[in-house]
């Protein structure tokens, strides 16, 4: 109870900071909005060049994956890595290592309350916006894509923060984790469909983006096309399999990291 | 004022670090490194009781912050044992997080974008009060510290005076048993270090509060510490009454001689007195009474200098505390 009150603080002070500062949301939609739109204006050409349709999918298809794709980037889990970064190199760990909060789950949260303002609105406004222009596939307007939707958006965040936070526990070992974190962060971009759809990956790349902990964070982008509603199920196994895993791997990390604390003393 | 509060024995804290060795190649540094060790606190051993004002002071690099974060449960230690109100800080961090506040004189641990109201509320979540609870004590602090000019600025815009009343006020919104503070008057200005200091009085005497603190301010420990504990190179060399410091070295009586006209030269002085300061229009000579008596060397000195004042005393806190710590390198 007392964790979930907690949270709930959290995201409401973020919330509650983000709003009093709309520069912030402004230039977030501008940059969204700026990165997708000439994503969209490139694929629209390309795909009207090739008669509409590529790799069986459309533009409409395509476009939609690709905004689920930055939607969920403004949630802006990747930076929990630099965060934990900062918080080793400052020393600031110990401060919130002397409350009684587990560290983890207070970052995850600080997180979330970060993003979550901005991304509902962004989310909102770009959806009725692209509605508007291009319309919906027909694949969204099912009764299966919002619950399946909401499933796989909740398990590819608790993906993604966990990829970023054993990424950021590296920091209480090595100095500067900017390097890893470039590789996953590519990596994560990529399989995940962020420039290219996943649906045009060839077959190898394919297989890489569904069966890596990488691609899997980003199957919201998988959720419109025609083949996630037969394979649903396989794809949020995945993930759940995932979870367990690097839930797994961040639970010894951080054991062994909280002994590694070093920040300076003395 | 009878229980133990804080019981550290034996404790000891080693950080070890790889270094690169330049006589070897780069794979052996790569793959098989030099391992260093530094002792930064050495079977260190002492208690405080609940209510006490301990200053644990000591030159820089001494060991003071490692010994605070461990027994806070930030750091782990090597060997020894601490116990905090019963608890062991490396298991029981988060139950031992209720009864103590903390206070990183070069950390905030506020929010720095909103007003200090929502910190404070936020650490009253944290801390798991009722918010009947955090109202009720947001009034106690507010009148207590005197914040309510700024409890509704963002506190990024507090002066640094301001922000660290306000540090100290967040750390005690749970009323803890145990407050630990690491430097925390460090850039404040006369008059917000002795508005710091009161308040931290205040508190001791109203709520029992223990506190811990470390500081480079001589002020802090005479105003504010019943009892100091000095660190030096992870050992601990002394721990004495704050009152009872000032008497370490009183058998060392200092004399100043302000010159008549400018001092040309600086002669050699018998045994038991030894220059301390040797300037054109003054001299600070150091007496060792053991040797030799005021009364010896102010003759002495008088017939080898031409002077128009003389001032003797007694050294204070400040040069005492630099004598042991001076005294302690020597020896080591």
């Amino acid at each position: 109870m007392k964790q979930i009150r907690l949270a709930i603080k959290i995201v409401k002070t973020l919330v509650k900071d983000r709003i009093q500062y709309p520069g912030r949301l402004i230039m977030d939609l501008v940059a969204i909005l700026m990165r997708c739109g000439i994503l969209l204006i490139l694929y629209w050409t390309v795909f009207k060049l090739n008669d509409g349709m590529i790799n069986g999918s459309t533009f409409l298809f395509s476009a939609w994956s690709i905004f689920f794709y930055f939607s969920f980037s403004i949630m802006r889990y990747r930076e929990i890595s630099r965060v934990i970064m900062q918080d080793v190199q400052t020393g600031n760990v110990e401060v919130l290592f002397s409350k009684p909060i587990s560290y983890l789950s207070y970052r995850m949260w600080w997180q979330i309350g970060s993003g979550i303002y901005s991304f509902f609105v962004i989310t909102i406004v770009s959806t009725v916006g692209l509605m508007l222009l291009i319309g919906l596939p027909p694949t969204m307007t099912i009764g299966l894509f919002l619950p399946t939707f909401l499933l796989t958006f909740l398990l590819g965040s608790i993906l993604s923060l966990l990829i970023y936070i054993i990424v950021g526990l590296l920091s209480f070992w090595i100095e500067d984790i900017n390097p890893i974190f470039w590789m996953v962060d590519k990596a994560v971009m990529i399989l995940g469909g962020s420039y290219l759809s996943v649906s045009l990956f060839p077959p190898l790349m394919y297989k890489i983006a569904l069966y890596s902990p990488f691609g899997a964070s980003q199957f919201v982008t998988h959720t419109v096309f025609t083949s996630w509603q037969s394979n649903w199920y396989q794809l949020v196994g995945i993930q759940l399999g995932w979870i367990l895993a690097l839930g797994l791997i961040v639970f010894v990390m951080f054991g062994k990291a909280k002994q590694n604390v070093s920040v300076n003393g003395g | 004022m009878e229980s133990n509060s804080i019981i550290v024995s034996r404790l000891t804290k080693k950080f070890s670090f790889s270094a690169k060795n330049a006589s070897s190649g780069w794979i052996k540094n790569l793959f098989f490194p030099e391992k260093k060790e530094i002792v930064a606190v050495n079977d260190i051993s002492f208690s405080v009781k609940h209510g006490e004002r301990i200053a644990f002071i000591g030159p820089n690099g001494a060991g003071k912050s490692t010994t605070i974060k461990m027994l806070t449960g930030i750091l782990f230690p090597t060997s020894g044992m601490v116990t905090i109100l019963g608890l062991d800080p490396t298991k029981d961090r988060k139950k031992l997080a209720y009864q103590i506040g903390t206070v990183f004189g070069q950390r905030s641990q506020l929010l720095p974008n909103l007003p200090l109201t929502d910190s404070l509320e936020f650490f009253g979540v944290m801390y798991d009060m009722s918010d009947e609870e955090i109202q009720k004590r947001i009034r106690e602090l507010t009148e207590l510290f005197d914040l309510g000019s700024y409890i509704s600025q963002p506190v990024r815009k507090l002066s640094l005076g301001q922000r660290m009343r306000a540090e100290v006020a967040a750390s005690l919104m749970h009323k803890p048993k145990i407050i630990l503070l690491d430097e925390p008057t460090i850039g404040l200005d006369v008059v917000a270090k002795k508005s710091l200091r009161d308040l931290l009085l205040k508190i001791n005497r109203e709520e029992q509060t223990t506190i811990f603190l470390t500081s480079h301010d001589v002020g802090d420990i005479e105003s504010l510490c019943d009892r100091t504990i000095i660190i030096n190179h992870g050992i601990v060399i002394k721990d004495l009454p704050t009152q009872d410091l000032a008497k370490t070295f009183v058998y060392e009586k200092y004399i100043d001689l302000v010159a008549q006209n400018n001092f040309e030269v600086f002669p050699k002085l018998p045994n038991g007195i030894r220059y301390s300061l040797q300037e054109k229009n003054k001299v600070t000579v150091v007496v060792d009474v053991n040797q030799i008596s005021v009364q010896d060397s102010l003759k002495i000195l008088l017939s080898l200098f031409e002077v128009e004042d003389v001032n003797v005393y007694s050294a204070d806190l400040e040069t005492v505390i630099r004598h042991i710590y001076e005294t302690d390198s020597i020896g080591n």
